[in-house]
């Protein structure tokens, strides 16, 4: 799929150019990285055509969603494409198979049975959204957004207002479907440990450029060590002991301890996101 | 973590694994990584790179004689010795290099270690990682 996309956007802090040039493989999971008001969910919308570039183009396989210069540009219906946002947006009304009927060109009792088993919802089917749980929820919009069998999945944070258990489940299940269906998907997520399990590319978007891109390894670590075992997290406690320190290193969700001598120590503060790193030769594997 | 810099002197590889012996101000120094040259492209004579390796990794010699598999012996001296209930922090120069290494407290007391002390500190050639330094030095 390629994108080219132009437009000027204000932001918190005056006007800048969005401007961006991405050339995705199908089937890739593509993960759009960067601080608030860089132009994440801009890209999103103008994917789906809920949003005009000034100038651009997009095209995916071999339809053409939106060219300025020959002025084509599909509505949104036309365009396949499925969408999550971070709220959930159900039809209160509707039970949970109608919300994911609705998402539907032409209900499909087969795929709709498909869907529901795919996202762990067979005997939530006739719940109404607001008995269900914030992840439940999610798994409908999920299950909604891949009805029309789209050819993108457009994620922006989906999975931020859950909590980590529901979000690693949730996480799981975006791959299979992602892989299941074939998809193309776009996320934008602040998560790391997100964006390392997920993605296959990351873009780095900084006030409307991407001024970095590659795997989620080579995009996050800045230092390339020849260790080979290697993990992204956060530091959640720093301990003295003896003539060393103890620092909890949150991964995932386990905490792992790592003994620093002081003179590293001096330089990690609670919050700080490192990577643990280990030689090949070191770890042991045991089976479970 | 011990940080030195240093000079790849040669690079022997098998299907994935490289024997890199560098030069560094200590001494010469080798290291076993689990990449080889075409998986990192700073695997090449005459590179500049940063060799890495934890206190914890370092053991500490006094008056070595006989035969002993480590390849990574450098000649140090003591500069401190700061001494836990369990661990000790032992800080050496080695010819204008820090080295860090941290061992039991009953080590350093039966080795009687203390400061001005000749050792020679050791590190296992598979402890010890390769960081590649930044720019094309």
């Amino acid at each position: 799929m390629i994108l080219k996309l132009e437009k000027r956007l204000k932001g918190s802090e005056g006007e800048f150019l969005l401007n961006v040039d991405m050339d995705i493989p199908e089937g890739s999971f593509v993960t759009i990285f960067g601080r608030s008001g860089a132009g994440k969910t801009t890209i999103l919308r103008m994917i789906a055509g809920l949003e005009k570039p000034d100038r651009g183009f997009i095209k995916v396989g071999n339809s053409v969603y939106y060219d300025s210069s020959a002025g084509i540009d599909l509505p949104p219906q036309k365009r396949k494409v499925g969408f999550v946002f971070q709220d959930y947006a159900l039809f209160p009304n509707m039970t949970v198979a109608e919300n994911i009927l609705f998402g539907m060109e032409k209900p499909d009792r087969g795929f709709l049975d498909y869907l529901l088993e795919l996202t762990g919802l067979e005997k939530l089917a006739d719940r109404k959204p607001d008995t269900l749980s914030g992840g439940q929820k999610q798994r409908v919009a999920l299950a909604r957004a891949v009805a029309r069998k789209p050819e993108i999945l457009l994620l922006d944070e989906p999975l931020s207002a859950l909590d980590m258990e529901t979000r690693k489940m949730l996480q799981e299940e975006l791959q299979r479907i992602h892989r299941d269906m074939n998809l193309t998907t776009f996320l934008i997520s602040h998560d790391f440990s997100e964006v390392f399990r997920l993605s296959d590319t990351v873009y780095v978007l900084d006030r409307g450029s991407i001024v970095k891109q590659g795997r989620p390894e080579d995009v996050f670590v800045q230092e390339r060590l020849s260790g080979k075992v290697k993990f992204s997290g956060e530091i959640v406690d720093i301990k003295r002991e003896d003539v060393v320190y103890i620092v909890s290193v949150l991964i995932g969700n386990r905490i792992i301890k790592v003994v620093a001598d002081p003179a590293e120590a001096e330089d990690l503060s609670i919050g700080d996101r490192v990577v643990v790193a280990s030689k090949a030769f070191n770890p042991f594997i045991i089976r479970v | 973590m011990n940080r030195i810099k240093a000079v790849i002197k040669s690079v022997e590889s098998s299907d994935s694994i490289s024997l890199v012996e560098l030069e560094t101000a200590a001494g010469k120094m080798s290291a076993v990584v689990v990449e080889t040259p075409d998986t990192a492209d700073y695997l090449k004579t005459g590179r500049e790179v940063y060799i890495l390796f934890k206190e914890t990794e370092v053991s500490i010699g006094k008056d070595l004689s006989g035969r002993i598999s480590l390849r990574n012996r450098f000649d140090c001296t003591v500069l401190t010795v700061e001494r836990g209930k369990i661990l000790s922090r032992i800080v050496m120069d080695c010819k204008g290099e820090r080295i860090v290494s941290i061992i039991t407290t009953r080590s350093v007391e039966s080795l009687e270690l203390k400061e001005g002390d000749r050792v020679t500190a050791l590190v296992k050639t598979n402890e010890v990682s390769l960081l590649e330094m930044d720019g094309n030095v």
